[in-house]
């Protein structure tokens, strides 16, 4: 073919640009050691909080907060800590900022608002004559006990940006000081005499360094360090006040380290670099690129590891009771999969389709935090110390990885369809192997996980199976990979049809996984439930049927002729 | 004349066409079942879909199905171990399903703080019907296991109780009902007297309804800190905080209040409607908003189209050419000129066998916040001592499991009661066993694959 010395320098090319991507990222990795001591001039980020029923650094409170009521970590490239920080002391000055973010239209048409924009001032919502309105509306609506659709959610959500900012802007919701009788903790607003006098001190620090920043000029050294001091100065005053309550430093400190670091971001760098490593090593038919793919798709595995246990160590419990940490724990599982298939087939794009959904998994469990709440949230109590709950769910989610590679493969597989079944047929074979491997991994540890599901009703409620829809969902993705097995087995289900059922069946498992607690949001499993994302979950879906469709109306066509 | 082929059946019956269609229809009803429950709530998706007829059918034929596909394999070999096992396991495990839901119990019971119980609830209903001549004593006349959920009974066809005597119809039902309770005044002397009480001290403000059911009954309601009653007066006090009110003949109201110090009671006196008396506790008042020496109650009942928590199942039952409604768990009355007939609608009772006291209940929560981390109950049982129940650590006594299903809340936001799920399984270790052989099943699946043993294509 001609296209192969054109396709050797685009190789080369992108074989450089792979490299110096590679250096960036080692800098960029060794930086962040650097920085997993606290810079100077940040220990406000390491002052305990108590909130959401556990005692978190400000950090954490911080980001969290921001999120909820401006949709990042971020704003305008400060850092969070810093934003919450001054929502105290100035508040007035923020509610005249687009900071509020609100994506529901309808609310923002029952506001008046421009349906068009996304962020809002304070005034804008708050001081609306209709917001009052809406809030009793809103009230209505709870008292009836009914459902909240998404319109209320929105509502909802309104009313908390509304009471979080009002509460933080009096001090009232940062609690900083253990009491000496009792659990909860005091907040700013409460603090007395030399507790309220130390943090008027870190008041004027901090105003002393962001004022710097504020003129544009770097913050001094000597002001950094004296802000230092007096939160050092005030953290020995809050644990004096009862030094049993106050928080364990080091969980703290390896917290702002979870947080500063974030392994997970790391992961996904380095699974894109493999991904792209074997890509390339696959279309030049090469294999020597593939030991420094191993190599690449190792340290993010290592990362991934070492996010997992950063985050069971902070919540003492293993990281699978929401839908952020399922999503990081079966992109973690997609690839182990995919490299224990690789190893037994060498086929490249099995490691290829695993590096892929990993790296897919990880950004959208990062980039979409409304959705994926990556925050360290306490558990119901019907989730606490349970043994099989832990085991069940980390089963049947682990079988979704394996579908998940299925799907991916199947993706590939509908790609050499349409560039030709004929001429990459022993391409199409070793997919089909693939995919049938990978389904059949996956109902090895979704049936006993339904089962093992069952094992934990049992125990918790005496009730081996009562038809809740998460469990039901699993079942019925269980089904429909066992009927396309047993089609395949008598030889109903061809080449194609394994490569078209990879991509159809795994909309059961995204209706398991995601659908029953975003679609339908009913049942024992409750506390997974959120909002969001149902039109993008909903298009990805679509597009893919209409991928299957498009390709098996060509296929009939080229085969008609 | 047409014979059936026995070899040809049992190959179709056997087949894997057979399997693959079953195993769709099960997705598609259970897929089915979810959203129904997602429209609705769980029950109604248990009585309409997953215990439905179709369900029951699919579950025969897929039974049939799995059994068949292993007599068609006959004689077996080795090679068919994990086959066998993996479709036995699934018999095994349906059968234990099919146990459970025969002869298993699956009820809740509710204990307040302090207080015992012994019955347990059922999910049946029953529809019961007692009369009375003195309105005292009551003999049980009917009783009838009823499923209006599924089958309702409409105004072309009611059902009739005692057609001959009474002719109560109950007329029609409401799966979703959201009612409110209508108190009138009344001449039929064989009412209780209702009194609509408002107890306030400006920050405070409780009003309710205390209706008796006839003269001679009490009725009360608990505030926690304080208990109000309706009915007559008492001798002496328990030594808690608590009002008697007693309806007189001349439209007025006779009081008697009550305090923990002592057993006499601190003040008595009259009151009428409108009037109002000073109580002594946290400037407590307690005014008479309204009063009926013969008080009526009815249901203010409003069809909804979808549950709420707050919806109940209501039932409209006409006697003498007079509608009323009926809740779940709740009773009616009517009168003759002799007699009284008493109807109730309820969930069954069962019976423990012994009872179930309530020493406390404990609710754990998150440092600083409202949020439950974990709830407890001290329970003293008759015949088993005192134990402690809590999420995920359930009881087990004479062949029943007491769990910690979830408590209820009183007026004051406090818990005052704690419900309990009791559960009976035998089906347990027919579900247990299956699904290891199951298991087992498609792990050997995997295994004989690898070994190259029972490479089979086709059937």
């Amino acid at each position: 073919m001609e296209m192969k010395p054109k396709s050797k320098s685009i190789n080369r090319w992108s074989f450089k640009v792979l490299l110096a991507s590679l250096m960036l990222f080692i800098c960029g990795f060794s930086s962040q050691i650097n920085a997993l001591t606290l810079k100077r001039g940040e220990a406000l980020r390491a002052l305990p909080v108590q909130s959401d029923g556990r005692t978190k650094p400000f950090d954490s409170f911080a980001r969290e907060m921001l999120e909820l009521i401006y949709g990042k970590q971020k704003y305008e490239g400060r850092e969070a800590y810093e934003i919450i920080f001054t929502w105290m002391l100035a508040p007035q000055v923020w509610t005249q900022k687009e900071l509020f973010e609100v994506r529901n239209h309808e609310v923002l048409k029952n506001l008046n608002l421009e349906p068009s924009k996304r962020y809002f001032k304070g005034d804008e919502l708050f001081g609306n004559s209709k917001f009052n309105d809406l809030r009793t509306e809103l009230n209505i609506k709870r008292e009836s006990k009914e459902k909240l659709n998404p319109y209320f959610q929105a509502l909802q959500r309104l009313e908390n940006q509304f009471f979080i900012f009002s509460e933080i802007a009096s001090g009232k919701m940062i609690r900083l000081v253990p009491p000496k009788e009792g659990t909860q903790w005091m907040a700013v607003a409460d603090l007395q005499g030399d507790l309220q006098a130390q943090f008027m001190e870190v008041t004027k620090a901090f105003i002393s360094s962001i004022g710097a920043i504020s003129e544009g000029k770097a913050v001094s050294v000597e002001q950094a360090e004296k802000l230092d001091e007096q939160v050092l100065k005030f953290k020995e005053l809050a644990k004096a006040n009862n030094p049993e309550l106050y928080a364990d430093q080091t969980r703290i400190d390896t917290e702002i380290h979870y947080n500063l670091f974030h392994p997970f971001r790391w992961a996904y760098i380095l699974y894109i670099l493999g991904a792209f490593v074997i890509l390339f090593a696959w279309i030049t038919d090469k294999s020597k690129p593939m030991s420094l793919a191993w190599v690449l798709l190792g340290l993010g595995f290592l990362l991934h590891v070492y996010g997992f246990l950063l985050r069971s160590y902070l919540m003492g419990r293993p990281p699978v009771s929401n839908m952020y940490e399922t999503v990081v724990w079966v992109s973690w599982g997609s690839l182990v999969f995919a490299a224990i298939l690789e190893k037994v087939y060498k086929f490249k794009f099995i490691l290829l389709a695993g590096s892929i959904i990993a790296a897919f998994g990880m950004i959208i469990a990062d980039s979409a935090p409304i959705v994926l709440d990556p925050s360290l949230q306490p558990l119901e109590p019907v989730l606490r110390s349970n043994y099989w709950l832990t085991v069940h769910v980390m089963t049947i989610t682990i079988s979704y990885s394996a579908f998940f590679l299925a799907f991916a493969l199947g993706d590939m597989g509908l790609i050499y369809y349409l560039k030709g079944e004929k001429k990459h047929h022993e391409k199409i074979k070793a997919i089909v192997t693939a995919i049938y491997r990978a389904k059949q991994i996956g109902v090895v540890f979704l049936a006993p996980g339904i089962i093992l599901g069952g094992i934990w009703a049992d125990y918790s409620w005496g009730r081996f199976w009562g038809w809740d829809p998460k469990e039901t969902w699993a079942l019925i993705a269980l089904l429909g990979y066992l009927a396309i097995l047993h089609g395949r087995l008598v030889g109903w289900i061809k080449d194609f049809g394994m490569v078209v059922s990879g991509v159809l069946t795994f909309s059961l498992v995204i209706m398991a996984w995601y659908g029953v607690n975003f679609v339908l949001g009913a049942g024992l499993h409750s506390y997974g439930f959120g909002a969001g994302g149902v039109e993008y979950v909903s298009g990805f879906v679509f597009l893919h049927i209409l991928l299957v469709v498009y390709v098996t109306v060509y296929r009939r066509q080229t085969l008609g002729k | 004349m047409f014979k059936i082929d026995y070899k040809k059946t049992l190959k179709f019956l056997a087949s894997i066409k057979m399997a693959v269609i079953v195993i769709a229809s099960i997705a598609i009803l259970t897929a089915i079942g979810t959203f129904v429950e997602a429209k609705y709530d769980a029950t109604a998706a248990k009585k309409l879909v997953y215990d439905s007829i179709y369900m029951n059918i699919i579950m025969v034929v897929f039974a049939i199905n799995l059994t068949a596909v292993m007599v068609d394999r006959w004689p077996w070999k080795i090679r068919h171990i994990p086959f066998i096992c993996a479709h036995i396991g699934i018999l095994i495990l349906m059968l234990g399903q099919f146990l459970t839901s025969k002869i298993g119990v699956d009820g809740t019971l509710r204990v307040e703080i302090g207080g015992q119980s012994r019955l347990v609830q059922l999910p049946q209903t029953d529809l019961i019907l007692y009369s009375s001549f003195d309105g005292n004593n009551y003999t049980k006349i009917i009783e009838r296991e009823v499923d209006f959920f599924r089958n309702p009974p409409t105004v072309e066809k009611p059902m009739v109780l005692l057609p001959d005597q009474a002719d109560i119809k109950i007329k029609n039902h409401y799966r979703y009902a959201l009612a409110s309770k209508e108190i009138q005044a009344s001449d039929n002397k064989k009412l209780g007297a209702g009194v609509r009480i408002q107890i306030t001290n400006g920050q405070a403000n409780f009003i309710e309804w205390i209706v008796q059911r006839n003269p001679y009954t009490k009725a009360n309601v608990d505030l926690g800190p304080l208990k109000v009653h309706l009915g007559l007066l008492p001798e002496s006090g328990k030594g808690l905080n608590e009002i008697y009110l007693q309806a007189m003949d001349n439209g007025k109201i006779k009081y008697m209040l009550f305090d923990k110090s002592s057993l006499d009671p601190k003040f008595t006196g009259e009151l009428e409607e409108g009037k109002s008396m000073a109580t002594g506790w946290m400037g407590l008042e307690l005014r008479i908003l309204r009063f009926f020496p013969q008080a009526q109650e009815n249901w203010k009942i409003e069809k909804r189209d979808f549950p709420t928590p707050l919806t109940s199942e209501a039932l409209e039952v006409e006697y003498k050419g007079k509608s009323q409604w009926i809740l779940l768990n709740d009773t009616v009355k009517f009168f003759t000129d002799n007699a009284v007939y008493f109807l109730t609608y309820a969930n069954r009772r069962m019976d423990l066998g012994f009872n179930v006291q309530l020493k406390n209940f404990i609710v754990d929560k998150y440092q600083g916040t409202m949020r439950a981390m974990a709830y407890k109950s001290q329970v003293q049982i008759e015949g088993y001592g005192e134990h402690e129940i809590s999420m995920n650590e359930p009881l087990k006594y004479q062949g029943l499991t007491i769990y910690q299903a979830s408590f209820q809340d009183g007026p004051m936001g406090n818990p005052v009661a704690s419900i309990f799920s009791i559960n009976k399984d035998p089906g347990r270790w027919l579900k247990y066993l299956g699904s290891l052989i199951m298991t087992l099943g498609i792990i050997l699946l995997f295994y004989f694959k690898k070994m190259g043993i029972g490479q089979k294509k086709g059937s």
